[in-house]
């Protein structure tokens, strides 16, 4: 039963969804303070580099390499951050863009630890990692009726998930704390938020180290979902490609980018005939949306709405509920 | 608790914006700083509350010298403003907008924010109790799930007062508070100013409404081209040669002679 179910294919579709997703959340985090970076895909880099490299070559555990690639990203993010403070918008994006092709070429060059162009193969991965963990605790695929490698991809996803999951919580709390509003002030007005007593200093070099560590913890998991990482992954179009997350589904709530992802990844897989022309799409989605709908699909307004709705909905309920009980007394 | 203006120059390339001011706002007064347009009013403004450095000259607030800080730093020593443009948040909703204003008097970090502490979830209580006091204060309790941008004129002036008081000032800079505003929203204005000179809190207000400045100030200083041209009580304010030469223009007399 559950053998036909479950597709390896589908999960592995399902699987790089979430990790988009996370570079989506990663994006949105810099974003929200309205910092404009460009860099991601280098951040990303960093993170699927460190992880791979200390896992393959000095035999650390799995979850220890992705946790200090997303670490050593986030460290990257404070030493990036700090200097591009004073830029704003077109400026801080461009001077991202060069961090992100200074990475990529530092990997390309460093061939003694990277391998060059050539990339790294044989990663570890994370569902073979854990089905032979399960394997010494006598816990096999064939118990559950299905075949080893639908497992493996099983694991994954639901990995992913639990992850991902975990994120978004992590980031809507903060968001409806005094830190998220914090953020928002400075998105909206950097010289009153200041005035209004916030260190727009640490707050910005906050964000924008949070979304580097979200991308590097991104590009670690991704390294150990494909085994294989090259520097080309990581280029140009990769930065471009999370931005366009933001800028289809929306930056101004978390949920924007959410959608952005899922949809432009599953997109072309939905539609096998248009694939080779994604970028295409990409290009007139972006002119589309800047001339159209500049704020993204999903908007404060959309996102106040449907909880105003929702409102009323209970209000209407509860008026009706207090209303029959009424009828019931008399 | 005086604010003291010390010898205050400011000088844009050229242009000299400030030169030399120097003015005492005592305790739990209201002070009005008055001048033609272009006088340098806002830009005393900017030098108190550290947008800008001044070229020369210090800014100390009850001992503590306020010029060098960061402007985050000023708010918290209870120095807080409002914007002659106005600057709200747009986006954010009428209550949100005060909650920010009393960022720097919270302290819930990211751990605690996101776990959600008890520390944090009592503060946060207490964050949006203190905000909807003050939006009473103002008279905009009932807006407080308006986006700031759809407030009327008037009413975004006054949410403003509402966030700077949000951080416990004690001073509050209130810039062309009037401005725009027909006739009974400056006497609502009015009544708002008092209420808020009997909470102790020291006021120090640049207004071009003459009226409102006469009947609310207990003293005022009167700038010209960047310099300080007259201080005294209203009464002496009004009968200043200087002032109503600098308002008015000389006599034609004077111009002949």
């Amino acid at each position: 039963m559950l053998a036909e179910i479950i597709n390896p294919y589908y999960l592995q579709v399902l699987s790089f969804i979430l990790i988009n997703i996370i570079l989506g959340v990663s994006i949105y985090i810099t974003l929200s303070t309205g910092q404009l970076s460009l860099g991601h895909a280098g951040f990303m880099s960093i993170g699927a580099y460190t992880s791979a490299i200390l896992t393959l070559n000095y035999d650390f555990p799995l979850v220890v390499g992705v946790i200090l690639g997303a670490l050593l990203a986030g460290i990257v993010g404070i030493l990036i951050g700090i200097p591009t403070l004073r830029l704003q918008g077109v400026y801080l994006a461009i001077a991202t863009l060069g961090f992100g092709e200074v990475v990529r070429v530092l990997f390309i060059n460093w061939e003694s630890l990277t391998q060059g162009a050539i990339g790294i193969s044989s990663i570890p991965h994370f569902g073979r990692e854990l089905v032979t963990g399960l394997r010494d605790t006598g816990f096999t695929a064939d118990m559950i009726g299905i075949r080893n490698n639908q497992l493996i991809s099983l694991l994954v996803f639901i990995i992913l998930l639990v992850i991902t999951v975990l994120l978004i919580t992590f980031f809507v709390r903060q968001n409806h704390s005094r830190v998220g509003r914090a953020f928002a002030a400075i998105k909206m007005d950097e010289n009153a938020a200041e005035a209004m007593g916030i260190n727009i200093t640490y707050y910005k070099v906050l964000a924008f180290a949070q979304g580097a560590m979200v991308a590097g913890f991104a590009g670690a998991l991704y390294a150990h979902v494909t085994a294989y990482i090259s520097p080309s992954d990581f280029a140009y179009h990769r930065a471009v490609e999370i931005l366009i997350f933001a800028v289809f589904g929306g930056s101004e709530v978390i949920w924007g980018p959410i959608f952005g992802a899922t949809f432009l990844t599953a997109m072309p897989e939905l539609l096998r005939e248009v694939s080779e022309y994604r970028y295409m799409i990409y290009g007139i989605i972006l002119v589309a949306m800047m001339a159209f709908r500049p704020q993204g699909l999903i908007d404060h307004e959309m996102i106040y709405k449907i909880k105003s709705r929702k409102k009323k909905k209970k209000k209407v309920e509860d008026d009706k509920k207090e209303r029959n009980r009424h009828g019931v007394g008399s | 608790m005086a604010l003291e203006v010390k010898n205050i120059t400011k000088r844009f390339g050229g242009i000299h914006a400030l030169t030399d001011v120097t003015f005492r706002v005592e305790e739990g007064e209201v002070f009005g700083l008055i001048g033609p347009n272009g006088a340098g009013k806002t830009t005393m403004f900017n030098i108190i509350t550290s947008m800008f450095p001044p070229t020369d000259g210090e800014v100390v607030f009850s001992n503590k010298r306020l010029t060098g800080k960061k402007p985050y730093e000023i708010t918290k020593e209870g120095v807080c403003r409002t914007f002659q443009n106005i600057r709200l948040f747009p986006d954010m909703t009428v209550l949100e907008n005060v909650t920010v204003g009393e960022h720097c008097r919270t302290k819930s970090g990211v751990f605690a924010s996101v776990f959600r502490l008890k520390s944090q979830k009592v503060e946060e209580e207490k964050i949006k109790t203190k905000a909807r006091e003050l939006l009473q204060l103002v008279g905009l309790g009932k807006y407080e799930d308006t986006f700031a941008d759809n407030l009327a004129y008037g009413q975004q002036r006054r949410l403003e007062i509402a966030r700077a008081l949000a951080s416990d000032p004690a001073l509050l800079l209130l810039d062309e508070p009037a401005a725009g505003m027909n006739e009974k929203e400056t006497n609502d204005l009015f009544d708002l100013i008092q209420k808020i000179k009997k909470l102790g809190i020291t006021i120090l207000l640049i207004e071009h409404d003459m009226p409102l400045v006469m009947r609310i100030c207990d003293r005022i200083a009167v700038l010209n081209f960047g310099e300080k041209i007259a201080q005294g009580t209203p009464d002496e304010i009004k009968n200043d040669p200087h002032v109503i030469e600098a308002y008015l223009g000389q006599e034609e007399e004077d111009e002949l002679a």
